[in-house]
């Protein structure tokens, strides 16, 4: 065992058993954490593009070790190598253990073949967030956009994946959609296995 | 109308919209990593931890007062009661007691039994002077210092660092008195 | 509509943060607001020096012929104060209402800068809904 002969124990993270998931802390406590976040790469970058990449790269991490928590924890150390069952994966299963809830939609773009969306009435970590109208296009959902091409990078489906705000009718507040373009071989690959 | 009664932290708790811990710790290692990231030096990391704690704590400072009715506390013993009882469990779902008063009461320790955020966390070799959990002194001595109090919050304990548990030690240094700020020469 | 004539918070300064109006009475100009703002927190500060008794937080409420002003102060420093129709009910409970609605979509907004003037689109609409005047009286029971 590590530790063993020294004077002070050094725990080691692999002797506990894995948590089960049900924790919980406070929804403040996680918005207080998330803004901090946003407003510490605020003073880290020259402009919006600048801070939408440093926030999906935060959620990047967030989402590689997501997918390998899950597919141990909830699917007996297999994972998904279809593109529709990797999607429904993050759309259901992801979603649901990160937001407490599925995603509102998850659909197939209609213009192209390789783009994906899911969206979400009201984001999570946009719920106390009012984007100032300089910041223009700006979402905070870049952070989750992270996360999702953290779990598809990682599952072996590489993407280019934003955050926009839809607006839409009869709604005082726009929707957040997570756009995902999935790379061409991920494309191809689909099509060889038929 | 009267005020209304103090509540305790886990009526708090269970009132409270809540999220997986999971989001929470994953995203605190985040942070963790990009300021690894950004800064290089581990000491520098310690400090900015401690920096965006302070930053939290001055805001969720008046969640905390807001949510638990809670009044102005008579002396810092009540204070540090309040930060353990009731602070710890309403925002991080966590019991902290309160422990090793020194003699004229202005420094006590608040011993941690649970701490989400270390879930999944060893320290690597190259992080060993890496105090990880360094935002949560930082948002007591934030939130402590919007209410007029001046402290100083050091790590005394920390599993991660092959301690048995983790301690904070809260000492008070300046009460600020309450006056209007007409004769403040700052 | 509850009978509210005007909405104002104050930063621990004395600076006034936030001003909204509602209907046509006691309307204000910026400048008259911001000098109400500053008064107050004076006139705030000076009745907890007169008061006989240690201890006291200050102006809560203030009757006058045509108007009620109702104030809360934050134990940071905060004020918040309506200025109503005379004998307007619940609108301590509303002040409380007002001071969560702050911590929430103020207080948690990474784009809101502490002390400075409050410009949060969610503040607003959720301001909006809170003072219709059947969730005033809502907070009554």
């Amino acid at each position: 065992m590590i530790g063993v002969g020294k004077i002070k124990q050094y725990s080691n993270v692999l002797d506990k058993p894995l948590s089960k998931g049900k924790q919980e802390v406070s929804l403040s406590a996680f918005a207080f954490l998330f803004s901090e976040l946003v407003q510490y790469n605020q003073t880290q970058v020259d402009n919006i593009a600048e801070l939408e990449r440093r926030l999906e790269d935060a959620g990047y991490a967030v989402g590689a070790r997501v997918l390998e928590l899950l597919c141990h924890r909830d699917k007996g150390n297999r994972r998904e190598t279809r593109l529709l069952g990797i999607l429904s994966f993050v759309h259901s299963t992801v979603w649901k253990v990160l937001f407490g809830k599925v995603a509102d939609s998850l659909e197939k773009g209609t213009e192209h073949e390789d783009e994906y969306m899911i969206s979400e009435k009201e984001l999570l970590v946009n719920k106390f967030i009012s984007t100032p109208k300089d910041m223009g296009t700006f979402n905070c959902g870049a952070f989750v956009a992270g996360i999702v091409r953290g779990v598809l990078d990682s599952a072996g489906f590489p993407a280019v994946v934003t955050a926009h705000f839809v607006p839409m009718e009869g709604q005082q507040r726009p929707r957040t959609t997570i756009l995902i373009k999935f790379a061409e071989e991920v494309l191809q690959r689909e099509a060889r296995l038929g | 109308m009267a005020p209304a009664a103090p509540r305790s932290g886990d009526a708090i708790f269970a009132s409270v919209e809540r999220v997986n811990a999971e989001l929470f710790t994953l995203t605190y290692g985040a942070i963790v990593r990009q300021l690894l990231t950004d800064l290089e030096e581990v000491e520098e990391v310690n400090k900015q931890l401690d920096q965006m704690g302070y930053n939290i704590g001055i805001r969720l400072i008046d969640e905390f007062l807001a949510k638990s009715n809670v009044s102005r506390c008579v002396d810092f013993k009540e204070t540090a009661e309040v930060i353990a009882k009731v602070g710890f469990k309403m925002f991080l779902g966590v019991t902290a007691s309160v422990t090793n008063w020194d003699a004229d009461g202005t420094c006590c320790s608040i011993v941690l039994e649970d701490n989400p955020l270390v879930d999944f966390v060893e320290l690597p070799d190259t992080c060993q002077g890496l105090y990880y959990c360094n935002i949560l002194s930082g948002v007591i001595r934030g939130a402590l210092e919007m209410v007029s109090m001046k402290t100083e919050v050091t790590w005394i304990r920390d599993v991660l660092r092959g301690d048995d548990a983790y301690e904070l030690q809260v000492k008070l240094l300046k009460q600020v008195p309450e006056e209007y700020p007409y004769k403040d020469d700052e | 509509m509850a009978a509210i004539y005007s909405l104002y918070i104050i930063n621990k300064s004395g600076g006034l943060i936030f001003y909204k109006d509602y209907g046509s009475k006691g309307r204000m100009d910026t400048n008259d607001s911001l000098r109400v703002a500053s008064l107050w927190h004076s006139m705030h500060a000076i009745s907890q020096q007169l008061s006989p008794t240690t201890g006291c937080s200050g102006i809560e409420l203030l009757e006058a012929d045509t108007f009620d002003l109702h104030c809360f102060q934050s134990l940071t420093g905060t004020k918040f104060f309506v200025v109503c129709e005379p004998g307007t009910q619940h609108m301590e409970a509303l002040l409380k209402v007002i001071y969560e609605l702050y911590t929430d979509y103020v207080l948690k907004n990474p784009f809101y800068e502490m002390e400075m003037p409050i410009r949060c689109e969610l503040f607003d609409v959720n301001l909006t809904q809170a003072i219709q005047k059947d969730r005033v009286v809502l907070l009554g029971r």
